[in-house]
């Protein structure tokens, strides 16, 4: 068995790390908040934006989401956006396992949002085409050098991970270009048209605009849906490393109060053996 | 009378994470390819792209005053939606 002082020394260790534990939570809990808000803002944003977008009418043939005469040599593009750092569980990894589940990678081209999921990417040996940095502040996502490095491709499909609820996190991909093409589908109400707008400069270029800025905000609001789940998973993981600290600190005290009582077992033994001595020792000289 | 009585513009001018005015207004001012512009009410509708530059929103109270680098705006039935910095 440890001696008492070596437990006390280990218990107060782990003390300290379930005090930090608690305050990485607490940020991760903070940051949880902080992101959902901003989600919601973007996504209000991202619906009004769209219903004005929608109402555009123009030859359907001529905008950027028909990918037809579109083709990188007949590859396609992946875009894989995961955390900047370490720290969010198995988030990263369970992403690129379903999109190497879902993809033939002989044919895809793989463009990474995050150092992260690059790191992961390396040790598994699985090439990248592209990789970007995630943005410091998520108050401004400049993708424009991303949606500038896909436009080629005729098939973009995104990886991301999704916030559920606090306790869930769910891998997603979507289609980037058909991802906007259906939201457009069967919106009639209000059109605009030459006719009864004035456009300035022109129709063709206010739609090549927003179809683009559509792009930049739909993966943008991706890479915000993938910080939430990130910090998210971030809150669990420290969660559960705070619970672990807190079932070791009792097993710890149970190990420290049992070496105690065995220490102090210890010495009353041994000042009996040496009552007994002595009395022995007294009991032959008297003798 | 207030802008509200005046059955004015309804504007809404945001940014992907900052609203920057929701309420009645009596014009808008901004810049596009053309120049400097201002919407009134019963304005056409219409569908521009901004340049950077201020955009000024003319209120019954104060002025909202901001800047932008890129926008939209458009004007439906004196309804304006602005949307900045995307």
């Amino acid at each position: 068995m440890r001696r008492a002082s070596v437990i006390e020394k280990d218990a107060a260790s782990i003390g300290t790390l379930k005090d930090l534990t608690n305050v990485f939570e607490s940020l991760a809990s903070t940051q949880v908040a902080k992101m959902k808000t901003k989600v919601l803002i973007s996504q209000d944003f991202f619906g009004l934006l769209w219903e004005r977008y929608t109402s555009l009418r123009i030859d359907p043939a001529r905008r950027i989401t028909n990918r037809d005469g579109v083709g990188n040599n007949g590859r396609n593009a992946i875009i894989l956006i995961s955390a900047e750092a370490g720290l969010s569980g198995d988030l990263d990894a369970r992403v690129i396992e379903t999109m190497v589940t879902d993809n033939d990678l002989s044919k895809t081209d793989i463009l990474v949002l995050g150092s992260h999921g690059a790191s992961q990417l390396t040790q598994r040996g699985i090439p990248y085409a592209r990789f970007f940095k995630l943005p410091e502040s998520d108050d401004y996502i400049n993708v424009s050098p991303v949606i500038e490095a896909v436009l080629p491709y005729e098939r973009i499909v995104v990886y991301y991970e999704e916030y559920v609820s606090l306790g869930s996190q769910i891998v997603r991909s979507i289609d980037l270009v058909s991802h906007i093409s259906d939201m457009s589908k069967d919106y009639e109400e209000g059109t605009m048209t030459d006719y009864d707008t004035i456009f300035e400069p022109s129709l063709e270029m206010i739609a090549d605009e927003m179809e683009e800025t559509m792009m930049r905000l739909a993966l943008s609001q991706t890479i915000l849906q993938s910080a939430l789940a990130q910090a998210a998973s971030r809150f669990n993981a420290m969660t559960m490393a705070e619970d672990r600290a807190g079932e070791l600190l009792g097993e710890y005290k149970l190990e420290f109060h049992r070496a105690k009582r065995s220490e102090s077992d210890r010495r009353l033994r041994e000042v009996l053996v040496g009552m007994k001595k002595k009395r022995r020792e007294a009991a032959a000289e008297a003798s | 009378m207030s802008a509200k009585e005046q059955a004015t513009l309804h504007v809404i001018a945001r940014a992907p994470f900052t609203l920057y005015y929701d309420g009645p207004a009596l014009s808008l001012s901004a810049l596009n390819a053309v120049g400097k512009f201002d919407i009134l009410p019963g304005h056409a509708d219409f569908f521009s792209m901004l340049l950077a530059g201020e955009v000024y929103i003319e209120t019954d109270k104060e002025p909202i005053i901001f800047n932008i680098s890129t926008g939209i705006v458009t004007v439906r039935a004196d309804e304006v939606l602005l949307f900045a910095n995307m």
